[in-house]
């Protein structure tokens, strides 16, 4: 039940319930980090902390913060197999008050993530989001970095790596089971104000499924793509997951000339090739996958 | 697949019809020729070896899961109340999820603590489809005909509407809607999409008089379409649906305490015959197109 002060907050603005102001973090899991780190590196990001009891590193470019836990276990797929090929296992969501954020959506029904930290390690409050994954709220991002808790800079290293080409946060792609897509709509508008782009209104080159558009300004505003199963395809087992992150950036055709000489690959295909709206690179360690979108 | 199976698959069983442990119960609706069962919380975490080991045999068993019974009491609570039913529709949900059951039945509260306010019943019954959400399991809430205060199925529909989630529907059963003679016109306004569940049963009576004797005939002396004193309802029920478009499934919703004495293949046998006589005497349903839907490899 929504306390009476906090109501008072929040139906200050029922567009942006939670005051969404962009990504602080996206982390991915895996049992191979150095491998995930060298593909990160080749997107342009760069190594700058590691945890101080965990192994988990912090890369970074520009406003771009990324985390790579190699603590966590390898989830196990359907056939009892380890599943080791990097996953997206949390999107951190900078809002105006984390505390009140997660007090408003665990009042609407999220599940609340139950967080095991460390002597003087911060706890960041989490919820449960897609497949295994979870949502974290993040405040104050402005005032202190949340880092300098939990990590330790790499010496010698620039803590601040420019962006190279632009580039920022644009967002993350979903694919959902059949007939899910009402569902997820209800969930990232309900819980945090998203909502629907018209179909005629799509980024970059990957325009299937549904986008839903963030609440709050041009800057920090982001977007989540909902991508269901091809028609007249049963997905049985209904897997769903962050398939992908979307990267801004004002020109893909260059940014894309500069990620391949870095060595990065991009998927040129009869269906999805390198032009001024976008790009896609081509996936790496099996699951990893960066699109590129126009956005200034 | 002939037509005769393509029918029989639009109808289940329900392990509370049945005695016994949980795998007998399902090779007994298997060996009935029913390819989907409707299970029993109980059920589960009531096996003899684990939750684990039931988990184990239902998806062993081939049998699909129509869905998962039942969280009760749920809406209208507030405080530690409202909490603590939180905490067992998390559980349940999560049950559902490991059993691969898409569909979660929630029977309208008995509670004498529940408010009647529909539209804090609305924000309930919004708050357990958002849990469900990420589970990927629909909400079926269902008019349990001696509810507080949601007794009948358009007061259930009235209250889906406000909640307006796309993962919460309807619940319908049969022995509810006979037992408080709520009209078949009624049927008119539901939108199909959102009838989650239709759960079938008779009773050998034709009234009931009291909620006393509506909750004893309920709980006691159910029997299976074809079976009891409202043979003609049924059908009209099921034809009526069928001719608004509901396609989803149906199970026979059966608690019978003759039925815990006898045989499980008897008890079967007579579900299916029910399912014979609905399925090819009265919906007489066209079996899909071979071919009309590719299953993703399950790799």
């Amino acid at each position: 039940m929504t306390s009476p002060t906090l109501a008072r907050e929040l139906h200050a603005d029922d567009s942006d319930p939670v005051g969404l102001d962009g990504i602080e973090f996206i982390e991915y899991a895996t049992p191979r980090p150095q491998a995930l780190g060298q593909v990160l590196e080749t997107m342009g990001f760069r190594p700058i902390a590691r945890h101080r009891s965990r192994e988990v590193t912090l890369y970074r470019q520009g406003e771009m913060n990324v985390v790579v836990n190699a603590s966590a276990a390898a989830p196990v797929d359907s056939d009892g197999e380890l599943d080791e090929s990097p996953r997206i296992a949390a999107i951190a969501l900078r809002v105006r008050d984390a505390a009140a954020a997660y007090r408003h959506v665990l009042d609407l029904g999220a599940w609340a993530v139950p967080t095991h930290v460390e002597v003087m390690e911060l706890n960041i409050p989490a919820i449960h989001g897609v497949g295994g994954s979870r949502i974290y709220f993040v405040d104050r991002h402005r005032e202190f970095s949340i880092y300098d808790v939990d990590f330790t800079a790499i010496p010698t290293v620039d803590q601040k790596p420019p962006a190279l080409a632009g580039m920022h946060w644009f967002g993350i792609v979903q694919y959902i089971g059949n007939d899910r897509m009402q569902d997820w709509t209800a969930f990232y508008s309900m819980l945090f104000g998203f909502s629907v782009l018209p179909d005629d209104q799509r980024f970059g080159v990957m325009p299937k499924g549904r986008v839903l558009v963030g609440p709050g300004g041009l800057r920090s505003r982001f977007y989540v793509q909902l991508i269901e199963p091809e028609p007249g395809i049963l997905d049985a087992k209904g897997t769903e997951w962050i398939a992908r992150i979307g990267l801004g950036t004002p020109d893909p055709r260059a940014c894309a000339t500069l990620l391949r000489e870095r060595g990065m690959q991009f998927a040129e295909t009869p269906h999805v090739h390198t032009d001024e709206r976008g790009a896609l690179t081509r996936t790496q360690l099996g699951s990893v996958v960066f699109e590129l979108v126009r956005d200034a | 697949m002939t037509q005769q199976t393509g029918r029989i698959d639009d109808f289940g069983m329900d392990t509370i019809s049945l005695a016994g442990p949980l795998p007998a119960k399902l090779r007994a609706i298997r060996e009935a020729g029913f390819s989907q069962v409707m299970l029993s919380a109980r059920d589960l975490v009531g096996h003899a070896e684990g939750v684990e080991a039931a988990i184990t045999a239902v998806r062993a068993s081939g049998l699909r899961v129509t869905g998962f019974q039942v969280l009760r009491d749920f809406e209208g609570l507030s405080g530690q109340l409202h909490e603590y039913k939180v905490d067992i529709a998390k559980s349940m949900l999560d049950l559902c999820a490991a059993v691969g059951a898409k569909v979660l039945l929630v029977c309208s509260s008995t509670s004498s603590h529940a408010t009647a306010d529909r539209d804090a019943i609305a924000r309930d019954l919004r708050k357990l489809a958002m849990l469900a959400i990420p589970r990927g399991i629909r909400v079926a809430y269902e008019a349990l005909s001696w509810g507080r205060s949601i007794e009948e199925f358009p007061a259930a529909w009235d209250v889906i509407m406000r909640a307006d989630m796309p993962n919460l529907g309807l619940g319908l059963d049969s022995f509810h809607m006979f037992a408080t003679k709520t009209s078949l016109d009624e049927l008119q306004w539901l939108d199909p999409e959102r009838i989650f569940l239709v759960q079938l049963a008779d009773f050998m009576w034709q009234e009931i008089r009291s909620v006393e004797e509506r909750i004893a005939t309920a709980r006691h002396f159910r029997v299976f379409p074809g079976e009891g004193a409202h043979s003609d309802q049924v059908a009209q029920l099921v034809s009526r649906l069928h001719a608004q478009g509901y396609r989803g499934d149906y199970s026979f919703e059966v608690f019978n305490d003759d039925y815990q004495q006898i045989p499980l293949a008897d008890v079967a046998r007579r579900a299916r015959k029910a399912a014979d006589w609905l399925g090819e005497g009265i919906l007489r349903r066209s079996v899909p197109l071979p071919n009309s839907m590719r299953l993703q490899a399950l790799g």
